[in-house]
């Protein structure tokens, strides 16, 4: 006699897993978007760079577009306000020994350069990096 | 799967396409895309005393620093040497080597272009300089 399948070895459950599983990676897209939301959206041209460092940190990022417009982090600010926003920034506990990053042009002269990285030191910036592109194999 | 039950077919509870593993699928190589174009198009190079430091590092013994001053975007000075951008590499690997703080102190022409400038930054990294400063910032 053939046997039959007992009622209770059947799957009445909803299987939430898949579910999990999309909800995980809309929350590892989150996660790796959130950082470029930190940046300004102004043109800037990055050097290109073989070596690279100071990568993958929280950091403050100072941004120098094209057209010589100003931004700390993803705030538009004139270079008049620059250095007294800057301290203010700064001086917050949760960036303390922070990183500051300058993003500036390619095209920019390091005048302009000299004076951002002038001004992150003298609010306080204790660790302070040049944002480059990274040069690729093509681009040699 | 189809089960039968005394030679009779079951009918079974879903009948729609799956869709979920191939969006999740495609999800997964949205955050693999997003991972390796976009976001590796920004890295640095860390001046580890912009400032006050380099002046610091100036100071040191003369045999161990490396003083690099960009004039233009064609022509930098070493150890007032002036050579052309193009020898860079070949005058900085000999006196990295030499040196035990692989401390190189770089100066720049206010006019010169940033790109140029971090270009020397860029060459003296892979040249093999462990620390950079940078006067007059």
């Amino acid at each position: 006699m053939r046997r039959q399948v007992a009622p209770h070895f059947m799957i009445t459950k909803i299987n939430v897993t898949p579910i999990i599983d999309v909800a995980l990676v809309l929350v590892i897209i989150l996660l790796v978007t959130a950082p470029l939301m930190s940046v300004a959206d102004l043109p800037v041209d990055l050097p290109q760079a073989r070596t690279r460092e100071a990568e993958d940190e929280r950091n403050v990022s100072i941004t120098l577009s094209s057209t010589g417009r100003l931004a700390v982090d993803d705030k538009m600010i004139s270079s008049e306000d620059l250095g007294a926003y800057l301290r203010s920034k700064l001086s917050m506990h949760e960036n303390q020994n922070v990183l500051v990053v300058v993003r500036a042009d390619s095209g920019a002269p390091y005048e302009a350069v000299r004076h951002l990285l002038s001004q992150a030191k003298a609010a306080g910036a204790s660790r302070l990096a040049i944002a480059t592109r990274q040069k690729t194999e093509s681009t040699r | 799967m189809r089960r039968y039950t005394r030679g009779k077919r079951v009918p079974e509870g879903i009948h729609d396409v799956n869709m979920t593993p191939l969006i999740d699928v495609s999800l997964v190589l949205v955050v693999i895309l997003m991972i390796t174009t976009p976001m590796a198009f920004q890295s640095g190079i860390q001046i580890r005393n912009a400032a006050t430091s380099g002046r610091s590092a100036a100071e040191k013994v003369r045999t161990e620093r490396i003083e690099i001053t960009v004039v233009s975007a064609d022509s930098v000075i070493v150890n007032r040497n002036l050579i052309l951008r193009s020898g860079l590499s070949g005058m900085l690997r000999p006196l990295l080597a030499l040196s035990a703080t692989k401390t190189v102190v770089v100066r720049c022409n206010d006019k010169v272009p940033h790109g140029s400038f971090v270009s020397v930054l860029d060459e003296a990294k892979s040249c093999g300089a462990a620390q950079i400063a940078v006067i007059g910032g």
